[in-house]
């Protein structure tokens, strides 16, 4: 041998020593590279999108298992971990995430919480669904349950927010997408929320239909309570429309003579048809109780209460009259309040004349048919006559002087009668009163205002 | 590239490994005896030779590959060491003692 390789043979011993400084090398080199190359590779593939990341280094050999979303992305960040500097060998661990097939996502409403699951396609899809729901809803816990898949249909992502727009308009109920098909079944928080999602979905994006759209709209409410202590009557619930509203309040007013209605009424969409035929009549048998709650919900009319006396009950109880719609039911619940004490023929007058001076029995127009407006108060005066036995009664019929005598005294004279004949169907003796018209002859106020008319026009109970 | 990024955890144990070379060579030309040689001597070399192929291909996994890549690194260095202090000793004796 030539050079210095002629001593080469002695060069051995000192690779003793080597070995040793080999020894320490490798024990105080080994984690820190390892950790170096650890937090390089994590930040290669940082913002790669894939889910399950995770880097272990030994050596410098890296062990990179993730899940990835598309072939393109598991070889971007094979190669992002391979050209990472110091990097020897990666050991590949990436997989494809699996395909759903249905792909199938959805959103479910109970009384707490709202709970996301299914399949997502990308965790960012995933992560913005989730903060969706949360700012859509407001305060309701939202439960993220939804994995991660391929094979979601395009569009997936503005369809499912649609979607979570709509869950926010549940009371409860569940809204699935499958493919692109999308399920919906559950209750509607408010009325015209059933509408308003049906509408929503038209604006579906392209490709995406509707395959079951169950949801149910809330029952329609409308609830009166007779409160005789506050003297009252509260009204809550819907009403369908601003007109329906001034007319039922314009009834309540006309048949609580005696009340203050208390109007607390919404005005919303989804109203049963014949709804104010219904309720109308309905109000009527409510202001003929002395106490009572009168619940109408969707087709259904419930009325309980105490009624006056016993003949008024079995009425109340038969029926709500011609008037009622014909395919809306209707149940009385229907007590008698216990009769009132007895009282002598002074304070009976007195009783009827505070009845009469609070509301005038009203008739229809120009004919002798009491109004529907009336019964309330008329039930009232029959109570009153059943409290003194012994009064004889004479029904005095009054018109103003509009039209000509002999029609006025005619007319007195019938509507007196009518009075009288509701008295005996309330359960008293007819022998007990006496019907009698005096046309225009007895004026309480000046026949030349249509305010002293009004007043002219009415019936007196004279106690004998 | 890579292997300056990588010598920066051990580069004193390479420094360490040369300079140890230069001594070992250094000694070397004056030293007495004749070291290893023959089959013993062929036997390391040939060991050095494997040890090499599997660093090269890449057969030795994770941490003992790191180790072996270190080694035969430290090595080499320690190669080379031996190889310039040899040669510079050879040198210097030369002109301390002209040829007669």
């Amino acid at each position: 041998m030539h050079g210095p390789l002629r001593w080469s043979s002695k060069w051995w011993p000192g690779a003793i020593l080597l070995v040793v400084f080999w020894v320490f090398a490798a024990w105080t080199s080994t984690e820190p590279l390892e950790g170096d190359l650890a937090a390089r590779s994590n930040a290669a593939v940082k913002d790669a999108v894939l889910d399950k990341k995770r880097v272990t280094v030994a050596g410098r050999d890296v062990t990179f298992a993730a899940e990835a979303f598309s072939s393109d992305g598991r070889r971007g960040a094979i190669v992002a971990v391979e050209t990472v500097p110091g990097v020897r060998l990666v050991n590949d661990e990436t997989r494809l995430v699996p395909e759903a097939k249905p792909f199938v996502w959805s959103a479910e409403r109970d009384v707490v919480r709202v709970t996301l699951s299914g399949s997502a396609p990308l965790p960012s899809v995933k992560g913005q669904l989730f903060e969706a729901a949360k700012a859509g809803l407001g305060g309701v816990e939202v439960s993220d349950q939804m994995g991660l898949a391929r094979g979601a249909p395009p569009r997936f992502d503005a369809t499912a927010l649609l979607l979570l727009d709509q869950i926010g308009k549940l009371k409860d109920g569940k809204i699935t997408l499958s493919d692109d098909k999308v399920s919906l079944s559950g209750m509607a928080r408010e009325l015209g929320g059933r509408e308003a999602i049906a509408a929503a979905l038209k604006n579906l994006p392209e490709g995406f239909s509707v395959a079951a759209n169950d949801i149910k709209a809330p029952p329609y409410v409308f609830q009166a309570y007779k409160d005789p202590v506050a003297s009252t009557l509260t009204l809550t619930g819907n009403v369908p429309d601003k007109n329906a509203h001034t007319a039922l309040v314009a009834a309540a007013e006309r048949k609580f003579f005696a009340e203050k209605v208390v109007d607390n009424l919404k005005e919303s969409i989804g109203a049963p048809g014949s709804f104010t035929a219904a309720v109308i009549p309905a109000l009527s048998a409510l202001s003929r109780l002395s106490t009572g709650t009168l619940v109408v919900s969707d087709r259904e009319v419930k009325l309980s209460g105490d009624a006056l006396y016993d003949a008024a009950a079995a009425q109340i109880r038969a029926g709500l009259g011609k008037d009622f719609p014909q395919n809306w039911q209707y149940k009385a619940e229907i007590a008698v309040k216990p009769p009132s004490a007895p009282v002598d023929n002074t304070v009976c007058q007195q009783l009827f004349a505070d009845l009469l001076a609070k509301a005038r029995i009203r008739f229809e127009s120009g004919k002798a048919d009491l109004s529907p407006d009336s019964l309330g108060l008329l039930d009232r005066l029959t109570e009153t006559a059943l409290r003194c036995p012994a009064a004889n009664i004479e029904i005095a019929g009054h018109t103003d002087s509009a039209g000509e005598a002999e029609q006025n005294q005619a007319l007195s004279e019938k509507r007196a009668q009518a009075v009288a004949d509701y008295l005996v169907r309330g359960g008293l003796p007819a022998n007990r009163f006496t019907a009698a018209g005096y046309g225009s002859t007895q004026p309480i106020a000046a026949n030349d205002s249509d305010e002293g008319k009004a007043q002219n026009r009415r019936i007196d109970f004279v106690v004998k | 590239m890579i292997m300056a990024y990588v010598a920066q955890f051990f580069w004193g144990w390479l420094v360490a490994s040369l300079l140890l070379g230069f001594a070992m060579g250094w000694i070397s030309v004056v030293q007495r005896g004749d070291g290893i040689t023959g089959a013993p001597g062929r036997a390391l070399w040939a060991l050095v030779g494997v040890l090499l192929g599997l660093s090269i291909g890449r057969i030795v996994p994770g941490r003992f590959g790191y180790w072996l890549d270190l080694g035969l690194v430290m090595f080499g260095l320690y190669l080379a060491g031996c190889v310039i202090g040899s040669w510079l000793r050879a040198r210097v004796l030369a002109r301390a003692a002209p040829p007669a």
